[in-house]
Parts: C-alpha cells; structure tokens; sequence
C-alpha cells in the first residue's frame, strides 16, 4: 500500500557552532556560539579566528588586544606565543 | 554610566566583569570568599592564609590568618589589567609591601608586565594565594617603609616594577 503525499509547507531547522573547541572566548567570556559585547549578531557577523599555536579567540577580542600591545610584541593571551592568524578555520 | 559616577566602563567591560562574577559565584576558588562586589567595578576578596607548609617541615606561616584583597576594575578591562592589592594589614612577604601593594608580574601590563585578557580574578586569587602558600621568608621587601612613603596615594599600577626575583 502506498500513500501519495503532498508536502504543503516544510519548516527547517538546523543548528551551528564554532569549532573552537572551548565554549567561551577568553578575552570577553562569552560563548563562541554568541557574540562578542560590542557585536550585534552571532555567526558571520562576529567570527572566529585562530592563531598558529591554536588558540581561538572572537576577531573583534583579539583585534582589541593586539592594538593595545606594541608592535613588536604581539602574543597569544593564553600560550604567549608570538600571534600569528592561521589562514583558515580548521575543519573537522 | 549613572550607576558608576566619573566612570565610563566599556560595554566589554562590564559583561565581561558580569561573566566573572558568574564564574566565581558558580566556582570560587579555594580559600577564598567574595565579600563585596558593589559597585560591581570595585570586589573585595578575603583570602585565608594556605594551611599547608611549603615543604614537609616547615613552618606554615600564614595558617590562621585573613586578609581583604581589593579588586578594582578600570574602564578598559579586560585590555589593562585590574588594580589589584591587599588593604592593610597586607600579608607579610618579601614581595608584598606594607601599603597592600604586590610585586607580581601577572597584575601590570607594559615594559615588564605580564598580564593576559586570558586571565581572570579567579586565577589572579589563585596565584596569590599559592605565592603565600610557597613562601619560606615571613618578611617584608628591602626598601618598604621608603616605598611606602614614596607611593603615598598612588596607584601600584603606576609603580615602575622590576621582576627580577624568582626565587622567592
């Protein structure tokens, strides 16, 4: 027996979160998954970035930081490694 | 902001502060307890002397004793660190001045700072605390009384340290 549907209206859902592997960026302590204080919207608008030692931090947070740090001495807030941005997000 | 007159703490700021009280109230570290956090930009924090000696042997040498450690948050936190210090009675150690005023690199930023966004109240009461707990020489640092006349008034953030001793 076979029935023959029509679909009328279909309502997605799906759900995301940064691969960052800690919950909370630690500069401002607040969810990867939400925004930094001063970002409006979670997701593109206030991104992710990792260093090379493989920490991860929101773009804006770790913009912040090595503004306020000398030139010559830009360092990861967690390891103290000199920071340099991975060029892309890794994937899993 | 009305609630703290004369400042105006970042957005940043404040929710970050928000999000420590959260942490802290949730996981306070050993040995220490939260006695004010009103205004939230100014916390005090009694810390209990370490009840363990640093080696088998020796003397515990703040066992029994409590101190008020004082939290004050500045408008840009957490890019510059809090100004942190002990109020007087301040514990007795070589690195720890009579006026409260502490020599760690962890709470400055600049030329010898050490200080991180990374890090939190939470770890800064740690790192005190363990700095008592590992101490062999209850006295205070060359030059204190000369220190504290000088800095009268002043900030310990506005001190010029040098960390040089690791040993103590």
């Amino acid at each position: 027996m076979t029935f023959d549907v029509e679909i009328v209206r279909w309502h997605a859902v799906a759900s995301w979160t940064w691969n960052a592997g800690d919950d909370v960026c630690g500069i401002c302590r607040m969810p990867f998954d939400g925004c930094p204080p001063d970002g409006k919207y979670p997701g593109d608008d206030s991104p992710v970035v990792w260093g090379v030692c493989g920490h991860a931090f929101h773009l804006q947070c770790i913009q912040k930081w090595l503004q306020s740090q000398a030139q010559t001495d830009q360092r990861c807030p967690f390891c103290r490694r000199a920071w340099e941005f991975k060029a892309a997000a890794p994937s899993s | 902001m009305a609630q703290f007159p004369g400042r105006s703490p970042t957005s940043v700021a404040m929710r970050r502060i928000q999000a420590e009280l959260n942490e802290w109230l949730l996981h306070p570290p050993e040995g220490c307890r939260l006695e004010s956090f009103e205004p939230l930009l100014n916390w005090v924090i009694l810390v209990q002397g370490p009840e363990n000696s640093p080696a088998p042997g020796l003397p515990r040498l703040y066992d029994g004793e409590l101190f008020r450690l004082a939290i004050n948050f500045g408008d840009h936190y957490p890019l510059e660190p809090p100004e942190v210090l002990f109020v007087p009675p301040s514990p007795v150690h070589p690195h720890i001045y009579s006026n409260g005023h502490i020599c760690l690199d962890i709470l400055y930023d600049g030329r010898n700072g050490g200080w991180s966004p990374a890090l939190t109240v939470n770890k800064i009461a740690l790192s005190l605390r363990s700095m008592l707990a590992s101490n062999t020489n209850k006295a205070r640092p060359a030059g204190d009384m000369d220190y504290c006349q000088r800095t009268r008034g002043r900030s310990p953030k506005q001190t010029n340290w040098e960390f040089d001793d690791d040993k103590v």
